[in-house]
């Protein structure tokens, strides 16, 4: 027979999410201290071990990790972007990733100086350089579960031809994806300030609405158009208004002529 | 006050103030020091000509010139037309503090105002480059959104520089009640005299049917406070 109470397998702190190790210090867990080399080690501790990425941001490493979280950012975004892109094909192939590469990036530099605002506003000790760390974290973890939808994108992509449904599933992954990217900004904010304040959660709505604007700004991101941008300047709503517009009217058209 | 408070080196004081932090705080206002003044002015005009530059740029670029001019104007024509007065009334209101000092609370004040309002410029840059292009016909909906972000940001920042003033009051003055006091008379002189210069320095976002230009043919003609009452008036009638 089985011993009567066996012990149940150690689990290493740190290694799975944000949850009740996330008050202890940074780096009072040997593991998070192993210091992060390249963008291998840094997509493993992102996804696996945030706090040691969280540790290093801190460290004089610092630029290393945030240069390391770039990369990841942008070689994920690259590949969800080309995803985006097989839905329409041709031009479309090099410009959606360049589009969510640049989309993705600009409205994280526009949103910096008012993240660090809100942060010193709430408190926070963090500098300049580690709140932009954090958001580094959060377009790499954003981007790297972006990559896990991809597949799922793809199958819907080659068949569907509504480009309304294509956008509302890339943007519900966009989101899902978001909100995992926050929980680290969030984790990250209560390390350098103890809470995650009124203000940084109104930096959410904000970094939401902008990067929401910024795919209107960038379009056609799926669907294809005889120019790279836009001529036409649109609010976000409004170009979701008018393409779902369209977008039934072509459909009662179809159903016409399918009806003759 | 405490004699032992730390000077803070004026740009690495920026991140203390936001934070409110009272030990920099404190020590912002005890020691006057020249590259400290200069820091703070600069702080000003940077922040608030950055903002200015984005709200102005949706009429025209040369609005957005004329906006990067003014709005450092108001701000620092507030405080430097407000300063005998805001130095008369600390002792006054039971603050012993000089005539330096009281125009150095308020115009860290304005550091925080304008910091704010300069990490916002990129915010409302981005909102202009997207909003559909001026027209004298049918751009109403497009200023009325933009003068409604501006309103948020500007009283946002307000806002959040006036709490670090009324934080510092408290601790200087280690009274509440001339903390209060002293706070909504300096709110007061400043609106009144702020409201006004932005009065005679319209136009800001530029009305779609009037043309770009510094200051209005009527700049000097009324005021801020008359042309409230007149418009409250009609909308009575």
């Amino acid at each position: 027979m089985n011993e009567p109470n066996p012990q149940p397998p150690v689990i290493p702190p740190g290694t799975l999410n944000l949850g009740d190790s996330a008050y202890a210090p940074l780096g009072s867990n040997p593991n998070e201290q192993i210091p992060i080399t390249g963008i291998l080690t840094a997509f493993e501790a992102i996804l696996r071990q945030p706090r040691r990425v969280l540790f290093h941001l801190t460290q004089a490493n610092a630029k290393n990790v945030i240069g390391a979280l770039l990369m990841i950012f942008v070689i994920a975004s690259v590949i969800y972007g080309f995803v985006a892109g097989t839905f329409s094909g041709h031009d479309q192939l090099w410009a959606a990733p360049a589009k969510v590469v640049l989309g993705l990036f600009i409205s994280a530099a526009i949103c910096l100086p008012s993240l660090y605002i809100f942060a010193c506003l709430n408190g926070s000790q963090a500098r300049l350089y580690e709140v932009a760390g954090l958001v580094a974290g959060l377009l790499a973890l954003t981007t790297i579960l972006l990559i896990g939808f991809a597949p799922v994108a793809w199958i819907f992509s080659q068949s569907t031809d509504s480009v309304v449904a294509m956008g509302v599933l890339h943007l519900s992954f966009w989101f899902i994806a978001t909100c995992f990217g926050l929980r680290f900004l969030d984790s990250g904010f209560r390390h350098f300030s103890g809470s995650f304040g009124v203000g940084i959660k109104i930096w959410t709505v904000i970094f939401l609405l902008v990067v929401l604007q910024m795919t209107t700004a960038l379009r056609p991101i799926i669907g294809r158009a005889p120019t790279f941008l836009p001529t036409e300047k649109k609010f976000f709503l409004s170009h979701w208004s008018d393409t779902v517009s369209d977008s039934n009217k072509a459909a009662g058209k179809k159903s016409d002529q399918d009806y003759r | 006050m405490n004699p032992s408070t730390a000077t803070p080196t004026a740009t690495h004081a920026l991140p203390d103030i936001l934070r409110g932090d009272t030990k920099h705080l404190q020590g912002w206002i005890q020691n006057w020091q020249t590259r400290q003044f200069a820091f703070a002015i600069l702080t000003i005009v940077i922040g608030s000509s950055l903002y200015g530059a984005a709200v102005g740029l949706w009429r025209a670029p040369a609005q957005a010139c004329y906006v990067a001019l003014k709005m450092p104007l108001i701000l620092l024509g507030t405080a430097f037309g407000n300063a005998m007065l805001n130095g008369m009334m600390a002792p006054l209101l039971g603050l012993q503090i000089n005539f330096r000092q009281s125009l150095l609370a308020i115009l860290m004040s304005f550091v925080i105002a304008a910091t704010i309002l300069g990490a916002f410029s990129p915010l409302m840059f981005f909102l202009v480059w997207n909003a559909p292009a001026f027209s004298v016909n049918g751009s109403g909906s497009v200023h009325a959104s933009i003068l409604l972000l501006d309103v948020f940001v500007i009283a946002f920042a307000g806002i959040a520089a006036n709490a670090r003033l009324l934080k510092l009051l408290r601790e200087l003055s280690g009274s509440r009640a001339i903390a209060m006091k002293l706070f909504f008379a300096w709110i007061a002189v400043n609106l009144l005299l702020g409201s006004q210069l932005s009065w005679i320095l319209r136009p800001f976002i530029g009305s779609p049917g009037l043309p770009v230009e510094f200051l209005r043919a009527d700049a000097f003609h009324g005021n801020f406070y008359e042309a409230v009452f007149n418009a409250f008036k009609n909308f009575l009638r």
